[in-house]
């Protein structure tokens, strides 16, 4: 299921996630960060832990099956490139091994050199075959449609036996390669990339601290060659990030000192790379910010690093915020904040799935965080967009740079709610520093993100209790209340397949029980199951929800946002209840809908809106029907790739007049 | 016959010059081009991702303008002795998201060549954050002719298309003013003003997919810029309403990113892009077409084809014709009292057209022959071959054309008494090339590429009925029908 997800996100050009913050990507484990900066890119080869998979034993180790290659032009905005080497693709490795660990990729010679430890194959008489490290080749980091691009070679580097390989090019000319095993360890490598040279291995043994060392990141700066690891440096103790220096790529290497701490957090280990971009160093390692109870399950993070004079590295202390600026039009997660006071606290939003991140309690008044470097962008901003959750009506205060202005926060009676505040005067554009604390306030106020944008945010949906009253179709007829069933995971990366003959085939197959004649109640669940190969993307448990547009049309694609489901590739279905006070004859049903649709009627079909469809108010519509008295059940089903799913439905008369002399239950 | 016939058209449509097609000459390859300016005597236009196409004639485009920025969908607009360029460029990530952001920029010369030619900084003038219902790239400018005032619609399928005010004056954001949603469910925009209506421009259809992209253009109308835009039906552009102005035809698909240019009273061209040209490898080129207006509503005309034409006066309904003898067609009248003494159970046979053969004996042996206008009779004399002359240059929409009568080498030509005349050979000279455009009225005006007598190219003087039987070269006029033809497919 996973995997064909992620081939659909391949497909449609790659994921962009959000802002850079710590960790800096949030929708997978990323361990071991070694950045890279090719032709004005940063790229990123973490390693990819994941929860250990049914043929893997070591259900409490380290599980890493595959790379995923990310980049960024500015480390804020980051976009997963896909998986570039997997573990069945290496001809010496295990299949199963996972043991994937930290890899290193250069550019030379107009190729990319991508090095990657792995467990070697299972030999008939010996229990382990030990690790090695491979190599992968590529003319090019991106293929057209997201192709392969990395070769795995056929054999590993001859004569290293270790993990965690890092390629130094030095300024002499010559490549050395460092990795851990029992130590770090290091050799120049031979001009093939692919061997090392006889005779050149060094042991780096006079470093000290009492425990494991390993994963080296060597790099030169300013005539200095610094190598730097991760130390256990009091026996059962946990990792810190250490550096020792010379005035030679091999050595010997005189110790300076500690980069980052132990994590405070009691995660083991930490790992590293350290790189220079548009003028500014920065350290990337890793921290289980996702993974809170079982360290195993890293994310990458980035803080800057500064050098001193004398070419020493002051320590580098671990933030949330991160680096990089923060396009404020853009929900800003306050609760990676730069420094935090007055009782406020983080917390996860469901500790089932962390991935769904935290937000930030202010307990009380006087309760504040900073976040440091946004920017609204836009300088006629005016409003604050914010997800609250408070149980009283309170005042905070919004400061950015000398700019302050008062927010009266409503009370969202305990449910998260997007507001919109709207500022006294416009909010400068450039970059300062946010502030925003809590003036006065009767119960805590829980924020996950705010925004600084020009206009309020849009509320698409209301939801509609069991109790409530029967609607009617609104002035123009158009019907906006429905039973919305949340989307069906369909992946489609384009619209253009939406032939009649697909549709039909497709509309028709069975997704969930009774799909053409359930009249389901609010939050009642259906589990939508793959009939084949051509269908959805595996089990999915989806929930009924009864709702009223607030707009003529029904934006599903909003339904999806609103709910925090898939928003692109999907299948909605919908129900409603025309109920007539007397028999309406000859009217059509007359709708439009993003992208293609199909409607019944009692269970009978009465329209196809094929092809890659707009919402276009009647843009198409059924033949003569007759609405009989009493219920007429409405249904529809749309499916849509990369577009704004939406529809609108009316019903006409045969002069095309709407026809309103109904109501609208969902009985 | 009729089959070979259309197997040699075939062929030449395979193996012709692919220039005389429906696109414009040289290299026209853009996506998303911007409303076409003058500058210096040249047209430029902007694509999306940066650069343009400059054309000194408006017919033979090169790849040489230049817009930094990148972006998507620029627009441009001469303001004073400036012009003032508006674009859209999306946020990070390779994607961009749908975080976009509009910004203008002013340079007082568009040829990278000039001294003059250098962007100020651009500024932002409005943006969307990704995940409001909108996409700030695609801005479309309107400079009020009312009221001075400065509007730009922005926006793609992902949400609406919205309205900003800009000042004329410096290109920024009229302080205080909120953007308004005129329109969903199109992308491209652009806004136009004509006989007290706004109408806001759309592109509709699937973009980006080659020839099976079925990209279009259409439009709505309001009494006011700030909407409701209603189309033909009264469907508002905000519920997807939009009347067709332009879509697939003629070996191209895909029309998208409308600029209208009005040329002289009367004389509007479309700038537009096709997706895709069947004649370049169905790539995405510049597409000039005449814009015409009907009942208040805009559409594209054709592309002028080569072709045998009569050309019908719209004074009087007569035609061009040489000044020769009429001669009269050998055919019995068939019965006598105006055609009721006719036996009903005659057979019934085909008369043929009058042909050359027949007549030219009796034509004039000179250099020289008068034209004059008269009742069309489908005759030798009046049947006009319209053929392209593509490497004598052209103008926006066409290149130049020799207009020949049909299976001689003799041609119309400009003289220096002002005066139109055929001559016996064609020599290629500027006084027997014509510039053809269709009016918006759906008439042409018909220009000679030169006069003798007058330096340089003419851009005023029109074939004209100075009664209803004669013709001189005269300066164009909208408001006359004495500046307007008629071309009918000869038969």
């Amino acid at each position: 299921m996973r995997n064909r997800l992620t081939k659909l996100l391949v497909a449609l050009a790659l994921t962009s996630t959000a802002n850079a913050q710590n960790p800096i990507i949030r929708n997978q484990f990323t361990a071991d960060p070694t950045a890279r900066v090719f032709n004005g890119r940063v790229y990123l080869f973490p390693s990819h832990d994941i929860p250990a998979p049914e043929d893997y034993a070591r259900k409490d180790w380290f599980c890493m099956a595959d790379y995923h290659m990310f980049s960024s032009n500015d480390l804020v905005d980051w976009t997963d490139n896909g998986v570039i080497v997997s573990q069945e693709q290496v001809p010496w490795g295990n299949p199963k091994g996972y043991s994937m660990w930290a890899p290193d990729c250069i550019q030379h010679n107009g190729k990319y050199y991508f090095y990657f430890p792995d467990g070697a194959k299972p030999q008939e008489g010996r229990r382990g075959g030990g690790f090695g490290i491979g190599v992968a080749i590529a003319d090019n980091l991106f293929g057209r449609g997201g192709g392969q691009l990395f070769k795995v070679q056929e054999k590993p580097v001859a004569g290293i036996g270790g993990i965690d390989p890092c390629v130094l090019q030095a300024s002499n000319g010559k490549n050395y390669i460092f990795w851990g095993m029992g130590g770090l360890q290091g050799a120049e490598l031979g001009e093939d990339m692919m061997s090392i040279v006889e005779g050149t291995t060094v042991r780096f043994n006079n470093l000290p601290g009492e425990g494991l060392k390993e994963g080296p990141f060597a790099f030169e700066y300013n005539g200095n060659y610094y190598l730097t690891y991760p130390s256990v440096f009091k026996n059962g103790e946990t990792e810190q990030l250490d550096y020792a220096m010379s005035k030679n790529p091999l050595g010997p290497y005189e110790y300076k000192g500690t980069i980052m701490q132990k994590h405070q957090s009691g995660c083991w280990t930490n790992h590293h790379s350290i790189i220079q971009f548009k003028d500014q160093w920065y350290l990337f390692y890793h921290h289980n910010d996702y993974s809170p109870k079982f360290d195993k399950n890293r994310s990458a993070c980035i803080d800057s690093l500064f050098f001193n004079a004398d070419g020493t590295i002051r320590e580098v202390k671990a933030t949330k915020r991160g680096v990089g600026i923060s396009d404020a039009r853009k929900p800003v997660q306050i609760d990676r904040y730069s420094n935090i006071g007055g009782g406020a606290s983080i917390e996860y939003h469901d500790t089932t799935d962390y991935f769904k991140g935290w937000y930030t309690k202010f307990p009380k008044t006087g309760s504040w965080v900073t976040y440091n470097k946004v920017d609204p962008k836009s300088s006629m901003a005016k409003n604050v967009c914010m997800k609250v959750r408070t149980k009283a009506a309170a005042t905070m205060k919004l400061q950015l740079g000398k700019y302050v202005a008062t927010l009266n926060i409503p009370s969202t009676n305990g449910i998260w709610k997007e507001i919109n505040v709207a500022t006294a005067t416009a909010i400068p554009s450039g970059v300062s520093d946010l502030k925003l604390s809590v003036v006065k306030t009767t119960a805590p106020i829980e924020i996950d993100w705010l925004s600084l944008s020009e206009n309020p945010r849009m509320v698409y949906f209301n939801r509609v209790q069991s109790t409530a009253a029967a609607a009617k179709p609104d002035a123009n007829g158009f019907i906006r209340r429905w039973m919305l069933l949340e989307p069906i995971v369909k992946p489609n990366r384009s619209n253009t397949i939406y032939t009649n003959t697909y549709l039909r085939s497709h509309f028709y197959k069975k997704y969930f029980d009774n799909q053409l004649s359930i009249m389901p109640t609010d939050g009642q669940e259906v589990v939508a199951k793959p009939q084949d190969e051509n269908g959805i993307d595996g089990e999915q448990k989806l929930k009924w929800h009864a709702v009223e547009s607030t707009l003529f049309n029904t934006k599903l694609f909003r339904f999806s946002s609103w709910l925090e489901k898939t928003e692109y590739g999907v299948m909605f279905w919908g129900v409603t209840v025309i109920d007539c006070p007397q028999e309406i004859k000859n009217v059509r049903l007359s709708a439009g809908s993003n992208g293609a649709s199909m409607w019944w009627l009692d269970g009978k079909e009465i329209l196809l809106l094929e092809g890659d469809r707009r919402m276009v108010q009647d843009d198409g519509n059924s033949g003569l029907l007759t609405l009989k008295k009493g219920r007429n059940v409405l249904r529809f089903a749309v499916v849509n790739g990369p577009g704004m799913s939406d529809l609108c439905a009316r019903f006409v008369d045969e002069n095309g007049k709407p026809v309103t002399n109904f109501n609208i239950t969902l009985k | 016959m009729k089959k070979s016939l259309s197997i040699l058209l075939f062929g030449a449509a395979l193996f012709g010059n692919v220039n005389t097609a429906s696109a414009q000459a040289g290299y026209p390859f853009i996506h998303d081009p911007s409303t076409l300016v003058e500058c210096d005597g040249k047209w430029f236009t902007f694509g999306t991702g940066g650069g343009g196409l400059i054309s000194e004639d408006g017919w033979h485009w090169d790849m040489k303008a230049e817009r930094p920025g990148g972006g998507a969908a620029p627009d441009a607009i001469k303001i004073g002795d400036r012009y003032l360029v508006v674009y859209g460029a999306t946020g990070g990530g390779l994607n961009g998201g749908h975080s976009g952001r509009i910004l203008t920029m002013w340079n007082k010369n568009l040829d990278p060549k000039h001294p003059d030619f250098k962007y100020t900084t651009a500024i932002e003038v409005a943006s969307s954050d990704g995940m409001e219902d909108c996409d700030a790239i695609d801005p479309g400018i309107l400079l009020d002719p009312n009221t001075g005032r400065m509007w730009v619609s922005y926006g793609t399928y992902w949400g609406n298309i919205r309205l900003i005010e800009l000042d004329p004056k410096t290109g920024e954001r009229v302080k205080g003013n909120k953007a308004l949603d005129i329109a969903i469910d199109c992308e491209a925009t652009d806004l136009i003003y004509k006989d007290g209506w706004y109408y806001l421009l759309g592109t509709h259809g699937t973009c980006c997919d080659g020839v099976n992209s079925t990209y279009n253009i259409v439009c709505g109308r309001s009494k006011q810029v700030t909407g409701p835009y209603l189309d033909n039906m009264g469907r508002d552009m905000k519920a997807g309403g939009g009347r067709m102005v332009v879509a697939a035809g003629d070996r191209v698909n895909g029309a998208g990113h409308f600029g209208r240019t009005v040329l002289d009273e009367g004389v509007e061209v479309a700038s537009l892009h096709w997706e895709a040209d069947l004649d370049q490898s169905g790539r995405s080129v510049l597409g000039i077409r005449p814009l015409l207006w009907k009942n208040g509503w805009p559409y594209c005309g054709e592309r002028l084809k080569e072709g045998t034409y009569a050309i019908i006066s719209e004074r009087r309904g007569y035609s061009l014709e040489l000044t020769v003898d009429f001669v009269r067609m050998n055919v019995q009248r068939v019965g006598g009292g105006f055609g009721r003494n006719v036996d009903p159970n005659a057979p019934v046979v085909k008369i043929p057209y009058q042909t050359l053969d027949e007549v030219k004996s009796v034509w004039p042996k000179e250099d020289i022959i008068d034209v004059r206008c008269s009742d069309y009779m489908m005759r030798p004399h009046q049947a006009w071959t319209i053929t392209a002359v593509p490497e004598a240059g052209g103008y926006l929409s066409n290149p130049y054309f020799k207009i020949s009568i049909n299976g001689t080498d003799r041609v119309l030509a400009a003289n220096d008494k002002k005066e139109v005349s055929t001559t016996e050979k064609y020599t290629g000279a500027d006084n027997q090339l014509w510039r053809i455009e269709q009016l918006t009225d759906g008439t042409y005006r018909i220009m000679p590429k030169a006069i003798p007598g007058i330096p340089g190219i003419n851009k005023e003087y029109v074939i004209y009925t100075t009664s209803d039987s004669n013709v001189a070269l005269c300066k164009y006029d909208f408001n006359s029908d004495n500046s307007k033809w008629n071309l009918k497919k000869f038969e």
